[in-house]
């Protein structure tokens, strides 16, 4: 763990966390001297979650998430446990088209005030990241510690220590255009229950999950999202052709491994949240139940693995993408055992 | 996962390092960093060369002059006609007719410079191709 001093001269733990959001919440939260984990953080914001939604694509592919939607986690964190944010966003308008240098302004308004300050950012733009690393994706999340020349201190959860980010790095990721875009998303704590009801806020996140992951009455997310898929990838390489087939498998195990999930698209951070929440409710179900999350996850792994031989293997092979299918398959099954036992289990819990 | 288990097969992250949950022997889930897994870099591989295929081609379109130097710049950037136009604040389909070689040309310095701060290149630079085939 790195130690580094914010604006105000206060020291600032630097967490070393595997995703973005659930890391700067974390931080944020750490900051301001709860004790929150990533892990908790991750749980408590509902973050676990699938959804193959082949009609949004980005590079032309269509988009697999193993994660709620940016942005929520945090604010469900806030909400649950009691924390006060600010939040601000840099809308456009027709008389007030580019706001990069009054959000910049703002930005530095607030360190020199004494706050940490997260941020929603386009990734393509920072340069601090390892090139295979920079795609344009609008939610990555970083912490602004303070202003150093030519730039900013960024405690990035991603990376195992902070980092400078280049001013004009920075302004172009804050303001990047596309998809999701962040409109220069900024936000800081104003207040924070310093004794948040953790045992509350974990009965509520665990049946959110259970409701978004059994519940939603739409096809493509949740336990459905995920038999969705499982069909779509055996039959991928007679109606795509293999080239295109492999193209999409490979996206869908980049998203599950590549983009600071933890391994197994959060299916083990989800675990350590479980294993938290068992210490706290000192219930023996919850403990069992990360048990059995963590041999869920060890199966996404098998399928990562068993996918990037398909890859791999040019030209042969189609009982392997129906082999491929078959682990998601499996996964869903499990999944869906996993989630009802577990909202049982919630059911039961005393706040 | 087993702490054991954290892949450590390659330097991928080029000297960074990434965080996993593992089970520790006591079967605890700590943070552990892993330096990379061949799995992830198979398929990200397959990403980065479909996409440096792509930069190649065009490449060779903008020489072989049937795309303007834009569309190389825009591809290398890793956005659609949609981000840049966002981006630049000119019209998609005023995008589309800029990658014509013949069109580009003539464009007005103004429209070079608002392209140019978007793709965060110098106006000059713009107007050619790069001597190296990939450079950010």
């Amino acid at each position: 763990m790195t130690t580094e001093l914010t604006c105000a001269g206060k020291p600032f733990n630097h967490l070393h966390a595997s995703h973005c959001e659930s890391g700067v919440t974390a931080s944020l939260f750490q900051d301001k001297g709860v004790d929150l984990s990533e892990a908790m953080a991750f749980g408590i914001g509902s973050g676990i979650f699938f959804g193959h939604l082949p009609f949004i694509k980005m590079v032309g592919l269509p988009v697999t998430t193993y994660r709620s939607r940016p942005g929520t986690l945090f604010s469900k964190v806030a909400k649950r446990l009691g924390g006060k944010f600010v939040t601000k966003k840099y809308y456009n308008f027709p008389w007030k088209t580019d706001r990069t240098k009054e959000g910049m302004d703002d930005l530095r308004a607030l360190l020199d005030s004494g706050n940490i300050v997260g941020l929603t950012t386009n990734i393509y733009w920072l340069s601090y990241f390892p090139d295979r690393f920079r795609f344009q994706f609008n939610g990555h999340n970083i912490i602004v510690l303070r202003e150093v020349k030519d730039g900013f201190r960024v405690a990035d959860p991603v990376l195992d220590h902070p980092v400078d980010c280049l001013t004009e790095d920075l302004e172009r990721a804050r303001f990047a255009r596309g998809p999701l875009e962040s409109k220069g998303y900024m936000y800081y704590a104003k207040s924070v229950n310093p004794k948040p009801n953790f045992r509350k806020a974990c009965i509520d996140a665990i049946r959110d999950s259970c409701n978004m992951m059994l519940r939603t009455p739409f096809p493509f997310v949740g336990l459905m999202g995920m038999r969705y898929l499982a069909r779509q990838i055996i039959k991928s390489p007679t109606a795509l052709g293999v080239r295109e087939a492999r193209r999409r498998l490979a996206n869908v195990v980049r998203m599950q491994e590549e983009v600071g999930t933890g391994g197994a698209g959060f299916r083990f951070m989800y675990a350590a949240f479980l294993q938290e929440a068992a210490a706290l409710f000192g219930s023996d179900e919850l403990a069992g139940l990360s048990k059995e999350m963590t041999s869920i996850g060890d199966i996404w792994r098998q399928f990562a693995v068993v996918s990037a031989r398909v890859i791999k293997e040019r030209g042969s092979g189609e009982e392997t993408f129906a082999k491929a299918g078959g682990l998601v398959l499996i996964c869903a099954g499990r999944e869906e055992q996993f989630f009802r036992d577990l909202d049982s289990v919630a059911g039961k819990l005393k706040a | 996962m087993k702490v054991s288990e954290v892949p450590q097969d390659i330097t991928y992250y080029n000297g960074e390092k990434r965080a996993c949950y593992a089970l520790d022997d006591q079967g605890n889930y700590v943070v552990v960093p892993s330096s990379g897994w061949e799995a992830e870099a198979i398929v990200n591989g397959l990403a980065m060369e479909d996409w440096e295929a792509r930069l190649a081609q065009i490449r060779k379109e903008v020489l072989a002059g049937r795309q303007s130097p834009l569309s190389y710049y825009m591809e290398l950037r890793q956005m659609t006609p949609k981000i840049l136009g966002q981006t630049a604040g000119i019209a998609v389909f005023r995008v589309k007719r800029h990658f014509r070689p013949e069109i580009f040309a003539k464009l007005k310095p103004q429209v070079l410079a608002r392209y140019a701060k978007a793709l965060a290149v110098s106006t000059e630079e713009l107007q050619k191709l790069p001597q190296t085939p990939k450079g950010r």
